[in-house]
Parts: C-alpha cells; sequence; structure tokens
C-alpha cells in the first residue's frame, strides 16, 4: 500500500484503539506520542517529492479517493506532523489528572489524520470530507473541556459550519466550471461565475483559518478548551490548513490577477482582522485569552500577504504562517506552563514570577519577540516581506499591518510585564518549574524561532522558494528586498515608539497591567471597547439574532397554515352543512318541486351536450 | 395485463423502506411491550409496510392509488393508537388532508389517462403530460410528503406512539410522496420545463418555514417532525431540478435521512417513556442518566446535518451541486441558508434535552436493551453509510443511469 495512505489509516486507527488502553499513567500519553512520531517519520521521506495515487470511491460525479503529493503540499504536511509531536509531548505532562484523556488524543489522533487527509486529497469532494470532518474533532475537543464548554463548542460548530457550508458551494461551483473535481486538472480564470466561486472557497478556508468575522469562538475556547488543544488546533492546525488552501486557491486552482477585486477583498479581510483582533488583544487580562486573540490577529497577516497576489507578499505570508505557528505555539505552551504551576491565567494576580520559572519566562521571551516581529527574530523577517507586499499594492494596507505591530508590541510589553515582572505575590514564592516534557517543547520552538530568524535564508529559499517553483512564480521572487531598508527603519521606530507607549503607561498606573489603560479608557475608544466587551460586535450572536426573528416569521406562517385547517376548513363546513340543513324543512311539496328542478337542469345539459 | 414491475429505483426503495422499518419493528418489541391492544399495532404496522411495497411496484395508476389509500387508513389507526379524544382529532385531520390529496392525485390520473390513453406506466412511457394533471397529481404528492402548504397534519401526527412516529414521518410514508414524483415524473412521463422552477421553490419555501418552526416549537416531536418536512424540501429539490447528479443526491438523501431521522425518533421516543414529558424546556442534563441515547441522537443529529463522516454529507453535498450545475444559484442559496438553520434547530434540541441542569424530578433511566441496539444500529450504520459510500453510490449511480435512459 502507498505510504501517503498509512498516514491517514494509522492516526484513524490509533484514535480509536486510545479507548482500549488502560487508564493507568502515561499508556495513553506514550502511545500518542508514539502515534504522532510514528506520522512524522512516514510524512518525512514525501518532503519535495510528487507522487499520486488513487482509486474510485463509488459514483460516477467525480468522487474519486484521491492522493497527491507535491512539494507545496509535502512542506505542510511536514510542518504539520512536527507541531502534531511537539504537542503531544506536551499534552503528556498537562492533561495528567484531567477528565475525558482518552476522548483528547482519540480527538488529537483523528485531527492528525484529517488534515493529512485534507493536505494531501487531489480531489475536491474527499478533501471537503476530510475539511468538514475537522468540525466534528473541533467539536469534540471544546465539548470535553468543563460544564460550560458545551455551549462553546455548538459555537465553534455552528461559526465554522456556516463557513464550511459556503465552502461546499464553492466546491460545486469550481467542480462545475472546471468540468472536473480533480485539483491538479483545475486552473480557471476568476472572472465572472468564477469569482464567486472563488469568494466562496476563500470564505471556507479564512473561516478555517479564523480571521473575522469567523472568530468569535476562539477567545471562548481559550477559555473552556483544554489548553494544548488551544495550541494545537487554533494555534497551528487550523492555520496550515486555511491558509494551504487560500494559497492553493490564489495561485494554483484560480488565474487571479493583482488588480482583481478579489485581491483587494482579501487585502481588506486581513487588515481589519490585523487591528480589530490587535485592539481587543490590548486590552484583555486572562492570559489565555489575549493569546487568542493574538492567535485571530496573526491570521490577519497571513491573509493580507497572499492577498497582495505579488510573489514577495505570498512567500511572506506563507513563511508568518510557519513563524505564527511556532511562536503562538511557543506563547501558549508558556501560558499552559504558567497555569499549571500557579493555577491561574487571571494577569491581574500574576506576577513576579519569571525568576521562578527561568525557562519558561526565557522562551517566552524569545517567542514574544518573535510576534513583535524584533530582530533577528523570525517574525520580523516574514512580516518585512508582507509589508513589501503591501506597501506595493497601496500605502493604507502597509499602514493597517505597521499600526498593527505597534499594538501587537504594546499588547506583549504589557503580557511579559504583568505576568513575569513586577510584584510577586506571597502565594506564588514556592513554585517551581515545569517537569522536562513540558519545557522540552518550548526550547525546541524558542530554538527554531531563533534559527529561523538569524539563518532566514534557509527557510525562505530551501523550504518556501522551491515549493512554490510550479506555481506561476518563476524568477528572481525576492529580487525587490533591497527596498527594505526604509521598512525596516519605519518598523524600529514602531517598535521604540510602542516602548515608549509602555514607559508611559506604566509611569502612569504604575503596574504593568496598567500599561495601556491610556489607551482603552481614551474618549472614543473606551465607547467601542465597552460594546464589545458587552459582544455587541460578535458576528455569532448577531446571525443568531437574525435566525431567531426569521424562525419567528416563519413559525408565524406555519401558524397560518395551520390555522385554514384547524378553524377556517372547519368552520366553512359548518356553515355549509347549516345551510343546506336549513333546505331539510320536512315539506313534502317542497322536496318535489327541488327534484323538478334538478331534472329540468339535467335535461338542459343533456340536450345540449348532445348537440 | 401486468400490475407490477420492478427496476432500480424501485428495488432502492423497498430496500431502504423494509431496512428501515424492520429495526423500526424491532424497537416496537421494547417500546410497545406494557400497551393494550398490541395485535392492532402490529397488524397496522405489517400493513402499512405491506402496502408501501405496493405502492413501491406498482406499474399500473389506479392500483398505486389503492396501495396509497390503504396506507392512509393504516396511518390513521396508528396515529389515534392511544384513542384520547385530541389524539382521535390528529388522526383524522392527517386522514382527511392525505386523502383530500389524493383524490385530487386520482382526478389527475385521469386526465393522464385522458391524454394518454392509459393507466399502465409502461404504456403511458415518456408522453408528455398535460400541466393540469401535473398539478394535481403534485397536489396529492404534497400532502403525502407534508410539503408547504400541506404539511401542518406531520407535526401534530406526533402524538402516536414513537415507532409510529418513526415511521410515518421519517422513514416510509413521508418517502411515499417523494417516491412517486420519482416514479412518474422523473423515470416516467415527460414535464413541462417550467416545473423545474415551480417544484423546487415550493420545496425551499417549505424547507425554510419548518425549519423556522422546529427553532420555535417546544415539544421535542414536534420539531423532529418539522426537520423531517424540511428535509424533505431538500429531497424534492434532488428530484425535481430535472439535473443527474441532483439526482443521486435526492436518490441517497432518502436512504441517509431516512435511517438517521428514524433514529432521532426511536430516541425521543426513549426520552419521553423515561422522562414522562415530550417539552423540551422541562428537560435538561438527561446526557448523564442516559449516554447511549445521547450519542445516537448526536451521531444522527450529525448525519442529518450533513457532516461527514456520516452517510448525511454526500447527499446533501450531491444536492446542492447538482442544483448548481443547473444553474439555479438563487434556489441553491435559500437551501444553504436551510442547511445551517438545521444545525442550529438540530444542537437547539440537543442542549435543551441533553445538557445543562435537569428539571425532570422524578429518576430517570435508560431504555430497555432492544431499543437502546434499534437506535445504536441505525447510529452505526449512519456513520458506516459515510464511510463505506461508495456501495449505495455505486448502486444509485446505476439506478440514475437507467432512470435516464442510459440503461435499458
Amino acid at each position: 500500500m502507498n505510504i501517503m495512505l498509512w498516514t491517514l489509516i494509522i492516526p484513524a486507527v490509533a484514535a480509536a484503539l486510545v479507548f482500549l488502553l488502560p487508564r493507568r499513567a502515561y499508556y495513553r500519553e506514550v502511545f500518542a506520542i508514539l502515534v504522532a512520531a510514528t506520522n512524522l517519520i512516514l510524512v518525512f521521506p514525501l518532503f519535495r517529492k510528487e507522487m499520486l495515487f488513487s482509486f474510485p470511491w463509488g459514483g460516477g460525479w467525480g468522487l474519486e479517493f484521491s492522493l497527491r503529493v507535491y512539494p507545496f503540499a509535502s512542506f505542510m504536511i511536514l510542518s504539520a506532523a512536527a507541531f502534531a509531536l511537539l504537542i503531544a509531548l506536551y499534552s503528556a505532562s498537562f492533561m495528567k489528572g484531567k477528565d475525558n484523556v482518552s476522548q483528547f488524543y482519540a480527538y488529537f489522533l483523528l485531527t492528525i489524520a484529517q488534515v493529512n487527509g485534507v493536505l494531501l486529497s487531489n480531489n475536491l469532494i474527499m478533501m471537503l470530507f476530510f475539511w468538514e470532518g475537522l468540525l466534528l474533532t473541533l467539536f469534540g475537543f471544546i465539548a470535553i473541556g468543563g460544564k460550560e464548554s458545551f455551549k462553546t463548542a455548538v459555537k465553534a460548530f455552528v461559526i465554522n459550519g456556516v463557513a464550511d457550508i459556503c465552502f461546499m458551494a464553492g466546491i460545486a461551483l469550481t467542480g462545475f466550471i472546471a468540468g472536473t473535481f480533480t485539483m491538479s486538472g483545475i486552473n480557471i480564470p476568476a472572472q465572472g461565475l468564477g469569482s464567486v466561486a472563488f469568494l466562496l472557497l476563500m470564505i471556507g478556508a479564512i473561516g478555517k483559518a479564523g480571521a473575522m468575522p469567523f472568530h468569535s469562538w476562539i477567545p471562548d475556547a481559550a477559555k473552556d478548551a483544554p489548553l494544548p488543544f488551544m495550541a494545537f488546533i487554533p494555534g497551528s492546525i487550523e492555520k496550515i490548513v486555511g491558509i494551504y488552501f487560500l494559497a492553493r486557491i490564489s495561485l494554483d486552482l484560480f488565474k487571479l490577477d493583482h488588480g482583481s477585486w478579489l485581491s483587494y477583498t482579501m487585502m481588506t479581510i486581513g487588515a481589519v482582522t490585523i487591528l480589530a483582533a490587535v485592539m481587543m488583544a490590548l486590552v484583555q487580562h486572562d492570559f489565555k485569552k489575549l493569546l487568542s486573540y493574538h492567535a485571530i490577529s496573526q491570521v490577519g497577516y497571513m491573509i493580507l500577504g497572499i492577498g497582495t497576489c505579488v510573489p514577495v507578499g505570498i512567500i511572506g505570508g506563507l513563511f508568518h504562517m510557519i513563524n505564527n505557528a511556532l511562536y503562538k505555539d511557543g506563547l501558549f505552551l508558556a501560558g499552559g506552563a504558567v497555569e499549571r504551576q500557579t493555577g491561574t491565567t487571571d494577569l491581574n494576580k500574576l506576577g513576579g514570577i519569571g525568576l521562578k520559572m527561568p525557562i519558561t519566562f526565557a522562551c517566552f521571551l524569545v517567542a514574544a519577540f518573535s510576534i513583535s516581529g524584533v530582530p533577528p527574530f523570525n517574525g520580523f523577517f516574514s512580516k518585512e516581506l508582507i509589508y513589501d507586499g503591501a506597501l506595493e499594492r497601496g500605502w493604507i494596507f502597509y499602514g493597517a499591518a505597521a499600526l498593527g505591530s505597534f499594538l501587537t508590541a504594546a499588547s506583549f510589553l504589557k503580557l511579559g510585564h504583568a505576568a513575569f515582572l513586577g510584584k510577586r505575590d506571597e502565594q506564588y514564592n514556592n513554585i517551581k518549574e515545569v517537569p522536562w516534557t513540558m519545557y522540552l517543547p518550548m526550547i525546541v520552538i524558542a530554538a527554531f524561532c531563533i534559527f529561523f530568524g538569524v539563518y532566514n535564508s534557509y527557510p525562505i529559499y530551501h523550504l518556501i522558494q522551491p515549493v512554490l517553483s510550479n506555481m506561476a512564480l518563476d524568477g528572481n521572487i525576492l529580487g525587490e528586498t533591497h527596498a527594505n531598508v526604509t521598512l525596516v527603519i519605519v518598523t524600529i521606530v514602531v517598535l521604540t515608539a510602542a516602548y515608549l507607549n509602555h514607559r508611559y503607561g506604566v509611569k502612569k498606573t504604575g503596574k504593568g497591567i496598567g500599561a495601556v489603560d491610556h489607551i482603552h479608557y481614551a474618549p472614543v475608544l473606551h465607547g467601542i471597547y465597552d460594546k464589545a466587551e458587552r459582544k455587541v460586535f460578535d458576528p455569532y450572536d448577531i446571525g443568531l439574532k437574525f435566525i431567531n426573528a426569521f424562525s419567528y416569521a416563519a413559525f408565524g406562517v406555519d401558524r397560518a397554515t395551520d390555522w385554514v385547517y384547524n378553524v377556517f376548513s372547519v368552520k366553512t363546513a359548518n356553515v355549509f352543512s347549516n345551510s343546506i340543513k336549513k333546505a331539510h324543512t320536512g315539506n313534502f311539496s317542497m322536496y318535489i318541486l327541488w327534484s323538478l328542478a334538478g331534472m329540468i337542469l339535467l335535461a338542459v345539459w343533456i340536450i345540449k351536450t348532445v348537440k | 395485463m401486468n400490475y407490477f414491475y420492478a427496476d432500480g429505483l424501485a428495488v432502492f426503495m423497498a430496500i431502504v423502506s423494509s431496512l428501515v422499518g424492520s429495526i423500526i419493528v424491532l424497537y416496537s418489541f421494547g417500546y410497545i411491550s406494557h400497551y393494550e391492544e398490541r395485535n392492532e399495532y402490529y397488524f397496522m404496522v405489517v400493513l402499512f409496510l405491506g402496502s408501501m411495497m405496493g405502492i413501491i411496484f406498482s406499474r399500473n395508476l389506479i392500483c398505486l392509488y389503492l396501495f396509497w389509500e390503504i396506507t392512509a387508513i393504516a396511518c390513521w389507526r396508528l396515529i389515534g393508537f392511544f384513542r384520547e379524544k385530541e389524539h382521535v382529532l390528529k388522526a383524522d385531520k392527517a386522514f382527511l388532508v392525505t386523502v383530500f390529496g389524493a383524490l385530487m392525485m386520482l382526478i389527475g390520473f385521469l386526465y393522464v389517462y385522458e391524454a394518454t390513453g392509459s393507466f399502465d406506466l409502461g404504456v403511458i412511457g415518456h408522453s408528455t403530460v398535460p400541466n393540469i394533471a401535473m398539478a394535481l397529481i403534485l397536489f396529492g404528492i404534497l400532502s403525502k410528503s407534508a410539503t408547504l402548504p400541506l404539511h401542518t397534519w406531520l407535526p401534530d401526527a406526533g402524538v402516536a406512539p414513537s415507532p409510529v412516529t418513526a415511521l410515518l414521518h421519517a422513514a416510509v410514508l413521508v418517502k411515499i410522496g417523494v417516491y412517486v414524483y420519482a416514479r412518474l415524473f422523473v423515470a416516467t412521463m415527460t414535464l413541462d420545463a417550467v416545473w423545474h422552477t415551480v417544484v423546487p421553490v415550493i420545496a425551499g419555501a417549505s424547507a425554510l418555514v419548518s425549519a423556522g418552526a422546529a427553532m420555535i416549537d417546544k415539544d421535542m416531536k414536534r420539531i423532529i417532525a418539522y426537520s423531517t418536512i424540511s428535509q424533505i424540501g431538500f429531497i424534492f429539490l434532488g428530484l425535481s431540478i430535472g439535473n443527474e447528479v441532483a439526482l443521486a443526491g435526492g436518490l441517497l438523501y432518502i436512504l441517509m435521512h431516512g435511517m438517521a431521522k428514524a433514529g432521532l425518533f426511536l430516541c425521543a421516543g426513549i426520552i419521553e417513556q423515561s422522562a414522562h414529558t415530550k417539552d423540551i424546556t422541562k428537560m435538561g442534563g438527561l446526557i448523564k442518566t442516559m449516554p447511549v441515547t445521547a450519542m445516537a441522537f448526536l451521531i444522527c443529529a450529525f448525519s442529518v446535518m450533513g457532516i461527514p463522516p456520516l452517510g448525511g454529507f454526500f447527499s446533501k453535498f450531491l444536492v446542492i451541486n447538482g442544483t448548481l450545475q443547473s444553474g439555479h444559484v438563487w434556489i441553491a442559496l435559500m437551501f444553504l441558508f436551510g442547511a445551517v438553520m438545521t444545525i442550529i434547530y438540530l444542537f437547539r434540541i440537543f442542549i435543551l434535552i441533553f445538557m445543562g441542569q435537569t428539571k425532570v424530578e422524578h429518576p430517570v433511566k435508560e431504555g430497555s436493551f432492544v431499543m437502546l441496539f434499534s437506535v445504536a444500529l441505525l447510529a452505526v450504520l449512519s456513520l458506516a453509510g459515510g464511510i463505506f459510500i461508495n456501495y449505495p453510490a455505486d448502486y444509485v449511480y446505476t439506478t440514475v443511469q437507467q432512470l435516464m435512459g442510459v440503461v435499458k
């Protein structure tokens, strides 16, 4: 059997086997780590290979079980497998003693199989099968979180379900326009009906990646779901899957020009997502919730980068996706370490634990510098590429991205200061560093953050550029990077401004957590923040209100129809029979008169028809 | 003269109805065991299933009409099975609406006879039918398949015993209309092109209105019944849009929906018997006491929503795919909205029944073994239908080719 098929079967079967394992310590943990490692070993030889494997799957409507690996997909699948292994290692300690561990690992392994399925599918329907299947594991992951988490799970399911239904329509439309569902055979212009198909597929992709307006479940899940889930699903896997497909449709499945309105739509969504989410992140007082808003905000950069439709922007978007998965995993894992040792993620209670947990703090610092775009960490380089692409398409997009960077840096200064520095509460005087299974993944991630930053030419030229070579991106991709000097200066100015802003805020309020209060309580912003905290802008709540109003109207129509049967027809029948009843008077001569009249009518009708 | 015959479509429908029907009868062993008049119950159920087979294999329109009315009579007795005054009224309503529809259909058959000179489907062949005949027959079909504006008897019929509602609402009775539509207007007669728009629009309106009602209503079985009406809209869409892919989707939908929706109704029966109420606002938290029922309910609900790897996914996708291929973008949008509504109302009912704090005061226990076995079997079948989609899909593909006249 083909190696690609094994990457689907092994994790899926393992997911079922988890339930059979003894519930004692480390059986399930070790098993999950072994499966994740096997998966990594299996996908490793696929890297930068091309392979096709298919057999018919039933019916004759393009439904085919078709797997194809080619350089781009192989790169994505390798990244996904690597993150899965890190999370498996980390979960071993984190999930210990928690409820529903078997379910957690079952969903975890099933997700690996499904992600492999999405990334390897060469048939759109089959990809949709795995893609929508991720809904179920997502739902399960959140639902096992606790008592209140079921509502969040439903919210996540519905929001992603809406995006996936658009995606389904997009796939149907694409298959119709192209005349085939085989992905390697599709290359259609993004015009007319094609642009509708593109838009629908884009909605599905950004919905999976968690961009606005499909984001509002992520902060809620941060509160309810197990933390390794947050690092694994919204932090890395869904970004990989969503951005992978966004890149596929922009570069490969559709012919998209720069000037197209679709490109502007993508860039606008990206810019709005960056700004709105980072504004919310800025004012959070909870470690995990703050990070979850950044999980939304960072995806904006990727969409902006790919949306520019210029090579440097696309490269930047993809590089940023890998970098984001790295540092966001690192940040979530650091947050989980803090939660495990202190029992809280509330920034008002935390503080001063940096020296008690030096490894965690160091890894946090590296990841925070990366996400803020400080040179020479990896986030800096991918952001510069995106800036370059954005500037080429319009200064307003560049401006939004730069402002986003300022706010990102400000919020991480606040987070680091409030959590790790400042005054320490007495109850945290005796906390210790986390066990090695938890800090090892963090160290690996931090090391990659530095490596991909210092040797940024390695990932750009050896991982990303070659895999894009068959994607109409020939030529010298980074030819225009010499113009970057101005951009670098702007970035440094922006970061300095963020630092000064932080100093100003700390001086004003006297503590790290109040560093951005002057922005939070600024005249106009204050009102908007207030409304946002009350979830006035949550698209999910707005949508539910609309659905409810619609339902009441529909129920009205239904009741009105029922009235016709239950009341109207009964009354009509009554009136009719009552009036007939009046004719039955018991008067014999009257009946003879009725009969005569009837006979005459009959006779007239017969004579008329015979003629 | 030959009154009966079988082709791919008829065999498919017969397999689906008898598969789901037999699981429902199995479940009845547990459900009905402590009621009086079990003889009448089993007599009527088996009569119903038998006459259903009669409809499926009929080759003659009058023959079809006779079996059609027998199902109506059996259904009338079954809905009013508990003989309470309220229940008998509901049974009468269902009987009157469907029989009225059937009489309209009979008139339609007469028009067909006038146009073609025969009641025999083999003789009628692909001749064009007058629009008036089509309208009258459609009226009868819509009344049997509970489609707007002839649908309100179906939620009312929820007073019947749960296996009966499963049989009537989910698996078999409401599929009669759909099947006859396929038999008459897809496999046999040729329609005016306008019907390929009119019927989907009616189906779409029906799907949306009933989905909205399912969001509001508080009676568990009524909600599931509204959901059936809504899903029947999808089936009608698949059959009527006049496109091969959508037709295949519609046929698969009959199978997948039959299994999943029967599962939902049978779960509702278990809940009703142990919680002694059908009002979902008075339940809650039942997942702790009835985990098997809850899981079966959830899996069947996912299948109705059309989430892979469950079977409902493929049928929904093929229907939407076919609709888009035939160029009816607005109709497709209407149904996509309906699909979103489906997700929301099914979660609403699941949360209110199984999650949160329980409001049932007496102890609630899980159903008997045979009942749990039946619902679990339906859930497993829904899952298997998705993973091993190739078997039903291959069969349906051949059937569609046969219907479209490619393979004789």
